[in-house]
């Protein structure tokens, strides 16, 4: 058999959150019998971003901030192909937030994974859209990534996880990679990925994470339930995790995701023959249509 | 010419024909004709554009050919001519005037006995040379609505330029037979009108006769929608991109032809998301293009470097305007080339393609596609504002001059005879092989880092000689692959002119102008800007005393591109340059030829 690439030995700091992220995206990608080539990650840029290099599977590493408008091309280009788009709260929320608005509007069956450490890791610990008041002279308010994705009308799979808890972790990234698997459409996953470096907050964190799935009240399928319970959580002091959304099937065209809107065969342009031959007499339709 | 009188109504005339004056004979006609926005005015050009083609002329059309950006005001000119022309006339003969601001703009783009044509329902033209009909007041009283008007005007044209009635008739029906029967009908009524308010007017009747010419089958295209269906018979199926004046056009022909042939386009939330989707569909194997204009490009700029260094081949259409900034939107200019050159942060390859005309953009749309995919890099399809949106009569598209090879592209058995396939394996030849992600049995890595061969992150100092030398040896690799030059004019001028995009119109024109007055000149037309096509244009230069190289903006970027590269021709080289935002006339370049051969002294 032909050998192509090898994972790489990751380069993080030892405990750095991320290896949690690392290890319950293996795993899920084994329970879910996921062939290698089938997998596309795009990894932004940032210490989560290279999240590539060290898995069995193909690997983009796309600029800063850019890597869900990449990841929504592989998607539409060949939508037979599973593909997760993952890296940091820098590249996600501040360079990235243009498109990760859009991506809910999108609604492409991928799964975007941002690896939380509210800092910039790479870059050596500047503050980041979600850094507390106080970390690195940081005044402004912090980014919440779960709030705001709640806010936005989608049928978006939606899910905040803690490196500290790999199991629930794997169970969820499991959980949205099938979903998007199903052609249910977008899922985004914010992992809560200490950066012992430059914000260690393992320790806090452990403390702080509530599962909003075992409050009174907790509906996956309410956004407006699963709202309020975060907002209650957060007034106590606490970071609600857990499973935020998680749509019903719906049927019918108009819940298609937009690979399956575009390409309803499942034929995408990736795959498309593109030969002149094989399109002979369309291209002649084509041209004589210009007088 | 003699000069009527100003006409606020229909004069009738009593026995027609009788104070008839000889009509004078053109093969070579403009028409201009100006309003405000929804009069109509590009309806009025389409209609004399394919009467025009039934009497096999060539066509050159262009809008918005006079305004400022200023109020509601908007234009359009056509051109028909017996010689095939894709350049706007120097003067123009007849003026179709909605309001006065028209006659404002229009009057430096006049002949000096040129007619104005105008509607007396809602102003009173002040010009030397006028003739008025109340064409809107006719269309509400008779037609019912005062919209019309421009079909009314288009009958008054048909009788002042002696048009074949018949003709004349059939342009009307063909243009609005689709539109349903009472659309037609309500049209044909207007055209009477018009005609009919005309021939009342015995100075109106057949004050020009239009020559016939020989061009028959031709097809009427600009160059936006050529370079789309370019991108569609050369296999592009995934197209980005974010509005932008003069490129739009681009992305909403590919809305219509993309779908039915597995083809995707998305338009981004802005130019740094079409340029990432566009690199994500190439990654993922797919032709992948995108298309805008200066601003646009600007955004663009980091993610065509990520392209290069990825070793991802992409598409980038640049339609030039008016820049830096917002500059003038609508606005012709060719100021992007030395930006595109020196494209963005660090050091990479990039092909720089131009068309000199519609037709071309259709061929060298589909050459970019099958260069950018073979040599991975981004290749740069360079248009500006008049070759993007001038329309322009040209031969029928030949899909056997198209071919698309995928000659990176390995197959199921070529991969498994590979003992290892590395995404970006140092050859000989400068290519790596090519699977798309999905493919059986391998796995790649892919990234703007600097990488070894695999596709690894690496800093060694060997590998990242020998990695810039991979990519920048593409430029000389794929010289002979890239688009040559067109050549013009007598091969033993002196005088040698080069250009590209759309001032071949103009130039060529030119070229028929000096070789009138006796000056012989020749044109390059190049084809390929970047990188800068030694190996042609030396031979040129050395055939030549003196290359004026024409284009649209202020420094002259093209020549000082061509200085860069070949410094022995500094002295040879001399600009004609122009930066206000409006395409070369013939004249602009026939009179800087003429004084540099004439103060010459050979
Ligand atoms: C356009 C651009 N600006 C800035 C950078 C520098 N840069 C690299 S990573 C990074 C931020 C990383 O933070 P984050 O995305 O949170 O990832 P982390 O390292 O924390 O996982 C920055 C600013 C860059 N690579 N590109
Ligand atoms: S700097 Fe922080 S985020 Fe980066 S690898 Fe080290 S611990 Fe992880
Ligand atoms: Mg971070």
């Amino acid at each position: 058999m032909v050998q192509s690439v090898k994972p790489t030995a990751s380069t993080w700091c030892p405990g750095c959150g991320d290896f949690g992220v690392l290890a319950a995206a293996k795993k899920a990608l084994v329970e879910l019998k996921i062939p290698p080539h089938e997998a596309v990650l795009v990894g932004g840029i940032g210490c989560s971003g290279g999240i590539h290099n060290f898995l069995e599977i193909n690997g983009l590493h796309a600029l800063h901030g850019r890597l869900l408008a990449q990841a929504v091309a592989v998607k539409l280009a060949n939508p037979k192909l599973t593909v997760i788009a993952a890296g940091g709260d820098g590249d996600g929320y501040a360079i990235g937030m243009g498109h990760f608005m859009h991506a809910f509007k999108k609604n492409v069956s991928i799964l975007y994974l941002v690896m939380n450490n509210e800092t910039y890791g790479l870059t050596k610990g500047q503050a980041s859209p979600t850094s507390r008041v106080g970390y690195e002279g940081n005044v402004e308010q912090p980014f919440d990534a779960i709030l705001t994705a709640l806010s936005i009308p989608s049928g978006a799979y939606l899910a905040r996880t803690f490196s500290g808890d790999p199991k629930t972790m794997t169970a969820v990234l499991s959980e949205a990679i099938q979903f998007n698997r199903d052609h249910r459409g977008y899922a985004f996953v914010e992992d809560l990925s200490p950066c012992v470096t430059y914000n260690d907050t393992f320790k806090e964190w452990r403390e702080k994470v509530v599962n909003v799935e075992k409050l009174p009240g907790y509906d996956p399928t309410d956004r407006s339930a699963v709202f309020r319970l975060c907002l209650e959580t957060m007034r106590d002091g606490k970071i609600p995790i857990g499973v935020m959304h998680r749509p019903p099937r719906v049927d019918g065209a108009d819940a298609n995701p937009l690979e399956l809107k575009l390409l309803p065969d499942h034929v995408g342009p990736a795959e498309a023959d593109i030969g002149i031959e094989a399109n002979r007499v369309a291209y002649q339709k084509l041209l004589q249509s210009v007088a | 010419m003699t000069t009527p009188a100003a006409q606020t109504a229909p004069q009738p005339t009593e026995s027609e024909g009788a104070q008839r004056r000889p009509s004078t004979l053109l093969s070579d006609v403009s028409i201009i004709i100006g309003g405000q926005g929804g009069d109509g005015t590009l309806t009025v050009v389409d209609l004399l554009g394919r009467y025009f083609r039934k009497r096999g002329l060539y066509v050159y059309t262009s809008r918005n050919v006079l305004s400022r950006i200023r109020g509601g005001h908007a234009d359009a000119s056509v051109r028909a001519c017996r010689a095939p022309r894709a350049s706007i006339k120097s003067k123009a003969e007849l003026l179709l005037a909605f309001d006065q601001e028209s006659i404002e703009i229009a009057k430096p783009e006049l002949d000096a006995d040129a007619l104005v044509l105008f509607d007396s329902s809602v102003f009173k033209a002040d010009f030397p040379n006028v003739l008025g009909f109340p064409f809107a007041t006719l269309a509400g009283g008779q037609v019912g609505q005062p919209i019309y008007k421009n079909t009314a005007a288009y009958g008054a044209i048909s009788v002042l330029m002696g048009f074949d009635e018949a003709l004349t008739r059939q342009v009307i029906e063909e243009r609005f037979k689709r539109r349903g029967a009472e659309a037609l009908q309500k049209n044909l009524k207007a055209l009477e009108i018009g005609r009919k308010a005309a021939l009342e007017n015995a100075a109106a009747i057949d004050r020009w006769s239009i020559a016939d010419g020989e061009a028959h089958d031709l097809i009427l295209m600009t160059g936006n929608q050529a370079a789309a269906l370019g991108f569609v018979v050369g296999g592009g199926r995934f197209f980005a991109g974010y509005p932008i004046t003069p490129a739009t056009e681009i992305m909403e022909y590919l809305m219509r032809y993309f779908p039915s042939f597995h083809g995707v386009v998305r338009q981004g939330e802005d130019e740094l998301a079409s340029i990432n989707m566009v690199i994500g569909a190439a990654y993922a194997g797919a032709r992948a293009i995108t298309s805008t204009s200066g601003p646009g490009l600007s955004l663009m700029t980091e993610g065509i470097g990520h392209a290069a260094t990825a070793e991802l081949g992409i598409v980038v259409v640049d339609c030039q305007r008016v820049g830096p900034s917002t500059g003038e939107p609508t606005r012709h200019e060719q100021s992007d080339l030395a930006h595109l050159a020196h494209l963005g942060h660090g050091e990479y390859p990039k092909f720089i393609l131009s068309p000199g005309s519609v037709e071309d953009c259709f061929y060298l749309a589909a050459d970019a596609l099958n260069l950018a995919e073979k040599w991975r890099l981004p290749v740069i399809l360079l248009l500006d504002q008049a070759l993007s949106q001038n329309a322009a009569t040209g031969p029928a598209l030949d899909l056997d001059r198209v071919t698309v090879a995928r000659p990176r592209h390995l197959t199921p058995e070529q991969l498994a005879h590979l003992e290892t396939f590395k995404y970006y394996e140092l050859t000989a030849s400068g290519l790596s092989p090519f699977v798309p992600p999905g493919t059986p049995g391998v796995t790649s890595q892919v990234t703007g880092n600097e990488h070894d061969e695999w596709g690894h992150v690496s800093v060694n100092p060997v590998n990242r000689a020998k990695m810039m030398q991979k990519r920048m040896g593409k430029l000389v690799q794929a010289r002979d692959d890239l688009p040559g030059p067109r050549y013009f004019g007598p091969a033993d001028a002196r005088v040698g002119l080069i250009g590209f995009g759309s001032t071949s119109g103009p130039i060529l024109e030119a070229l028929d102008w000096l070789e009138q007055e006796g000056i012989p000149a020749k044109y390059y037309q190049a084809r390929t800007l970047f990188p800068v096509p030694e190996a042609t244009l030396a031979p040129f230069l050395d055939s030549v005393d003196t290359a004026f190289v024409v284009e649209h903006n202020f420094t002259g970027q093209f020549a000082r591109l061509i200085r860069e590269e070949m410094p022995a021709y500094h002295a040879k080289l001399r600009s004609i340059l122009k930066y206000d935002g409006f395409s070369f006339r013939a004249p602009e370049l026939v009179e800087p030829v003429r004084e540099a051969v004439h103060g010459t002294k050979r």
